[in-house]
């Protein structure tokens, strides 16, 4: 009988601790970015999964630190031009950062299960060019896993990347779609 | 004479238009650096490069760094600290002294991901990848960000 008592609290010990909810300070070292460019011409996908965000559940605080030269092109002659000082510039601005705060933070119940929708508005910084934006994201609360997933459209121009001419110019399009997944731990 | 003075020309020009457009086909598909057939830049061990960059980020890219992303290939010695996964499947080995802020994240690739079946925590191991970022606090994530190598392998383990 005792063991049996005992088996039972070690079993609603490990049942509550799987379903603790995240709370505080959440990390993923574990963050896909794709960004995806159209032209009639041409289209380019570059993938990143070294990315590292902190989502901060209390205050709603949001930091994205992307390594530029993580981005993996299908072309290697794309990806020297990306990372070359006309464009990006990766050596000398290694990481591009988000900093941002989810503005209904009051809609996100992060204590119990389901997908919810938030708001996130911040600065972006790629390239030393800082600009304002705001995105949409779909947050999945699922046990102790918080997942992120993101869709926005990022204008080069904003950034400082800019074509004046030959292939670059005609081959890339002016804005170029990101897509973000993020998966957080608590730490 | 005169025919013979064109037939020349005109050969010469076509050489130079298949030779120019086979040099232009080959950089547009000029095939990725292969990481692990490349020789090694700089052997150190995962605490003495962790170190270098928090010493002075700015000296540690300048040196590790290159301009096109064809940066430093090394081969770091560290202790396992963990071992993950990514969302494409590739394996992630950190190296990471006990006492280190910081450490190495590698990413391995579909080839290698396999070598890291046997690894344990806790195990030195040296691992050559090339290098994308370095390491450093950030305040705003408020935490050391690791040193990242990616399509990694292992080179020498005990």
């Amino acid at each position: 009988m005792k063991k049996v008592s005992l088996t039972a609290i070690v079993l609603s010990l490990f049942v509550l601790s799987a379903f603790t909810t995240p709370v505080g300070k959440l990390v993923s070292k574990d963050t896909h970015i794709s960004f995806f460019s159209h032209t009639s011409l041409e289209d380019i996908t570059a993938n990143n999964y070294k990315v590292v965000s902190t989502l901060d559940t209390a205050s709603g605080d949001i930091v994205y630190s992307v390594p530029m030269q993580s981005f993996e092109f299908e072309k290697a002659l794309m990806q020297k031009h990306y990372n070359s000082s006309k464009f990006l510039d990766t050596k000398k601005h290694p990481k591009a950062k988000f900093i941002g705060k989810i503005t209904n933070l009051g809609s996100i119940d992060f204590s119990k299960g389901g997908t919810y929708n938030a708001i996130i508005t911040g600065d972006l910084d790629i390239k030393g060019e800082t600009k304002p934006m705001e995105v949409k994201a779909t947050i999945t609360v699922k046990g102790n896993q918080v997942t992120l997933d993101s869709k926005m459209n990022i204008v080069l121009a904003d950034h400082g990347v800019t074509f004046s001419g030959g292939k670059p110019s005609t081959n890339i399009a002016k804005e170029v779609e990101v897509t973000v997944k993020s998966v957080y731990i608590s730490q | 004479m005169k025919k013979k003075k064109i037939k020349i020309i005109v050969g010469v020009l076509v050489l130079l238009i298949v030779g120019v457009s086979g040099v232009a086909y080959y950089m547009f598909n000029m095939p990725h650096r292969n990481i692990q057939e490349t020789n090694t830049d700089f052997s150190i061990s995962s605490s003495e490069i962790v170190n270098e960059y928090l010493a002075d980020a700015t000296i540690a890219n300048e040196k590790y760094l290159e301009e096109e992303g064809n940066s430093k290939i090394l081969a770091v010695t560290g202790k396992i600290f963990s071992i993950s996964e990514d969302q494409n499947n590739q394996k992630v080995v950190l190296l990471k002294g006990p006492s280190d802020k910081a450490g190495v994240s590698c990413t391995f690739t579909a080839v290698t991901n396999a070598h890291t079946k046997d690894l344990k925590l806790g195990q030195t191991i040296t691992v050559k990848g090339v290098i994308r970022s370095g390491a450093g606090f950030d305040e705003d994530l408020d935490l050391y960000e690791d040193i990242i190598m990616e399509k990694c392998d292992i080179i020498n383990q005990k």
